[in-house]
């Protein structure tokens, strides 16, 4: 099986602080690999490393094949990775359609002067998009009447179900999900998890996952990796990972209550 | 109906400062204008289904418009002026307010109707009421001796201007305190070459291109050092930039350049320094001719036409990848890059495309009164259009076009004539100390000030908030988030 990214001896510094230590990572192609850690770890930080918001301090990154150390996120993007955020970061007074539509942006072509002249080339493109981006919507279960709300007015599962149909709308072949049920009831838990699975399933689209919810990241998880203050300190199946004794101290050595509820949540991306 | 009340004081503001300042049969105007604000403003706020209570709706819109525009017209012509001396003419004051009524009820309705139609038919019935105010204005304009043409054509300069400061600010969130130096680019590009400054003497309708093309590149000259400065940064950097030309300008009259001591030129006049350039070509159409000074209608055509036309690209560009781009980096300039957004590029092309439009009306204002000088583009005239594009709120052309109504009506004519007719009450009062006492000049910058400050406290989404949505100015909503 190959890997569709692959990090060695990933780096980030922050002053003193390393935030991602030496990681050495893969995701296979066409996994659901999950990425989890205490409070802390890096795990945002790793993905921001990756999708070209920070600059690795050293390392590589390679990205099918392809070295993404030195690109600007849009060309992360370009290239074929999709994201969500930590703490959703949606346009909020766009509606929930344009939020969809703004991430087709690198897969549409309307130049200035299309646009000027209405060409058909662009009104074309134009309306295939809408109507992509409406499937989209339909797709990750956002209900039709909200389509052409704000998404600052949609409620907070909606958000987060629309910033995973924007991330989807880049058309990735990677995409990276910062913990999507923060937040959520178990039930919505329950329907993303099965979002998760079948964007996996039906679109071949390979997954990396950060998540605290243990229960959901065994369910669902081919691969697990593990870190702590930077370091991988595990990568396995499911079952070795929840034996795994470091993985443990990690967790509880930390006074956390247990594994199952290592949680509270703030930060993440950088302003 | 609180809030119809409410917003249709807007509308009836308007019509009471019109009959106040101008007095005669400027009242009947002051009755159009306030029927169509209101018909605008008022269905904005409190959409209507069905056309009875559409009427009903109207007729309530246009009482407030006329009781209030009657009041002006009272106060003017028959307590004010007969104390500045101005004999009262009864007869005439009547047909001002029967005309103005009868205007202000019948645009009032007119407009709630249209607006209770589909969308699609909404938007043209709105364009043919508007159409024919604006077409058939000139010769009411004539036919009530009101001479506010040369003041109007200015106007819509300004407007122009502020719909491409718009782009920057209001859809691409990019505050611009500098955007005049655009202004003076378009127009000194276009009277160096459409003048005999230089012997080029090209026709206005090439000139107008150049003065386009160069703003443009200016834009991107300009806007690329602030790529990596948001919000106040940005302000201030530009805010440097808007001071920059106007001085450059006036200090490139004698240009000399050599290169290893091979001189290219010497003691070159590009600009014509404080004394500007003078005088520059007007346009010329066949059966019109040349654009005359004294005529002010071919010139209100044509602001007029550069006006729709670049309204209707602006709408193309707004509903479009690129308008949708701007929008997401204004709203979170980290998330758009994430999501494929070349944000380098998309900032640049709002300033450029931005620019443009300010170098569009720069070629117009130079060509209009046939001479520039590096005075005309001060730093309060990006002030008051940054005031034009807040006051009618942010990202929204129509509320852009009220906003700057508004400001561009009192600095232009309401400061202007009340400062006059203060004047002249204080004269008839015998009260000497308070002679030198100027409105217009005196509070123009004030009134400015004051606007902004509490727009940005008050209403920070402006009159008329796009999608019913808050669009705020970015300094004024905190740079990014923190959450
Ligand atoms: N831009 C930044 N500047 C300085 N320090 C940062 C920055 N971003 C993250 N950090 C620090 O790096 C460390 C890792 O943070 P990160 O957000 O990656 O953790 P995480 O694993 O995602 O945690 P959580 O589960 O709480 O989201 C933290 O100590 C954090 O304070
Ligand atoms: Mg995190």
């Amino acid at each position: 099986m190959t890997n569709i990214l692959e990090t060695r001896g990933l780096t980030k510094r922050f002053g003193g602080l390393t935030a991602v230590d030496s990681v050495d990572f893969s995701v296979a192609t066409g996994s659901i690999t999950s990425l989890i850690g205490p409070n802390g770890a890096g795990k945002t930080t790793f993905f921001n490393t990756v999708t070209g918001l920070y600059t690795p301090t050293s390392g590589t990154i390679a990205f099918a094949g392809r070295s993404l150390v030195g690109l600007k996120p849009h060309e992360v993007t370009a290239a074929g990775i999709g994201r969500t955020f930590q703490n959703i970061r949606l346009f909020g007074n766009m509606t929930a359609v344009e939020n969809v539509m703004v991430g087709m942006h690198s897969r549409m072509h309307a130049n200035v002067l299309g646009i000027l002249a209405h060409s058909a080339r662009v009104q074309h493109e134009e309306a295939t998009a809408r109507a992509k981006a409406h499937a989209l919507l339909d797709a990750v279960g956002l209900p039709a009447q909200r389509a052409d709300d704000l998404s600052k007015n949609l409620p907070y599962g909606d958000q987060r179900r629309l910033e995973i149909a924007r991330a989807l709308a880049t058309d990735p072949e990677l995409l990276l999900l910062d913990e999507p049920t923060a937040g959520m009831n178990p039930q919505e838990t329950a329907e993303l998890t099965q979002l998760i699975r079948r964007i996996r399933d039906e679109r071949a689209i390979t997954i990396l996952l950060i998540e605290h919810d243990m229960k959901l990241v065994m369910e669902i998880s081919e691969s697990i990796t593990v870190l702590d203050r930077g370091a991988k300190i595990a990568a396995g199946l499911p079952h070795e990972i929840r034996s795994n004794e470091q993985v443990i101290e990690a967790y509880l050595g930390r006074g956390a209550a247990s594994m199952a509820h290592a949680h509270a949540r703030n930060g993440g991306e950088p302003t | 109906m609180q809030t119809r009340i409410r917003k249709s004081m807007i509308g009836a503001a308007f019509g009471f400062a019109i009959a106040l300042i101008s007095g005669g049969f400027a009242g009947i105007l002051a009755g159009l204008v306030a029927g169509l604000i209101n018909g605008y403003v008022v269905p904005e706020a409190e959409p209507l289904a069905d056309k009875r209570r559409a009427i009903v709706q109207g007729l309530t819109v246009a009482l407030v418009g006329s009781v209030l525009t009657i009041l002006g017209i009272v106060l003017r012509n028959v307590v004010i002026d007969p104390i500045i001396g101005v004999p009262l003419n009864l007869i005439g004051v009547a047909i001002a307010a029967v005309g103005a009524v009868l205007l202000c009820v019948l645009v009032s309705v007119v407009m709630c109707v249209v607006r209770t139609e589909p969308p699609a038919r909404e938007r043209i019935g709105m364009a043919i009421v508007v159409g024919i105010i604006l077409v058939t204005y000139p010769w009411l304009d004539q036919f009530l001796n009101l001479r506010f043409m040369n003041e109007v054509i200015p106007v819509l300069v300004f407007l122009l201007m502020a719909l491409g400061l718009n782009i920057v600010v209001g859809y691409a969130g990019l505050l611009d305190l500098g955007y005049a130096a655009f202004f003076a680019i378009g127009a000194y590009a276009a009277a160096m070459v459409s003048s005999p400054h230089f012997g080029l003497s090209l026709s206005f309708w090439l000139a107008i291109w150049v003065a386009a093309a160069v703003a443009a590149i200016f834009g991107l000259i300009l806007g690329s050092p602030t790529l990596p400065l948001r919000g106040d940064y940005l302000a201030i950097v530009t805010l440097g930039f808007g001071e920059i030309v106007p001085i450059a300008i006036k200090n490139l009259d004698n240009v000399s350049l050599s290169l290893w001591n091979y001189p290219l030129f010497v003691d070159v006049d590009l600009t014509g320094g404080t004394k500007g350039i003078n005088p520059i070509n007007r346009p010329w159409l066949p059966i019109i001719g040349e654009f005359s000074p004294s005529n002010p209608i071919p010139w209100y055509f044509l602001i007029l036409g550069i006006m729709l036309i670049s309204i209707f690209f602006i709408s193309r560009l707004r509903n479009s990848r690129l308008g949708r781009a701007w929008t997401a980096l204004r709203e979170d300039e980290l998330a758009a890059g994430a999501m494929g957004i070349n944000t380098v590029n998309v900032k640049l092309l709002a300033f450029a495309i931005g620019a443009t439009f300010s170098g569009l009306a720069g070629a117009f204002y130079g060509a209009y009164i046939s001479a520039i000088f590096p005075e005309s583009f001060r730093f309060d005239v990006s002030v008051m259009l940054l005031c034009m594009v807040i006051l009618g709120g942010l990202g929204n052309m129509s509320g852009v076009i009220l906003g700057g109504i508004i400001i561009q009506f009192a600095d232009r004519l309401f400061l202007p004539q009340m400062s006059t007719v203060v004047q002249k009450l204080i004269v008839a009062s015998g009260n000497e100390s308070l002679r030198d006492i100027n409105f217009a000049s005196d509070f123009r910058l004030l009134l400015f000030g004051l606007t902004l400050v509490l727009m940005m406290v008050l209403r920070p989404q402006g009159l008329v908030p796009s999608n019913g949505s808050a669009r705020v100015l970015p300094v004024a909503a905190g740079e990014a988030r923190h959450d």
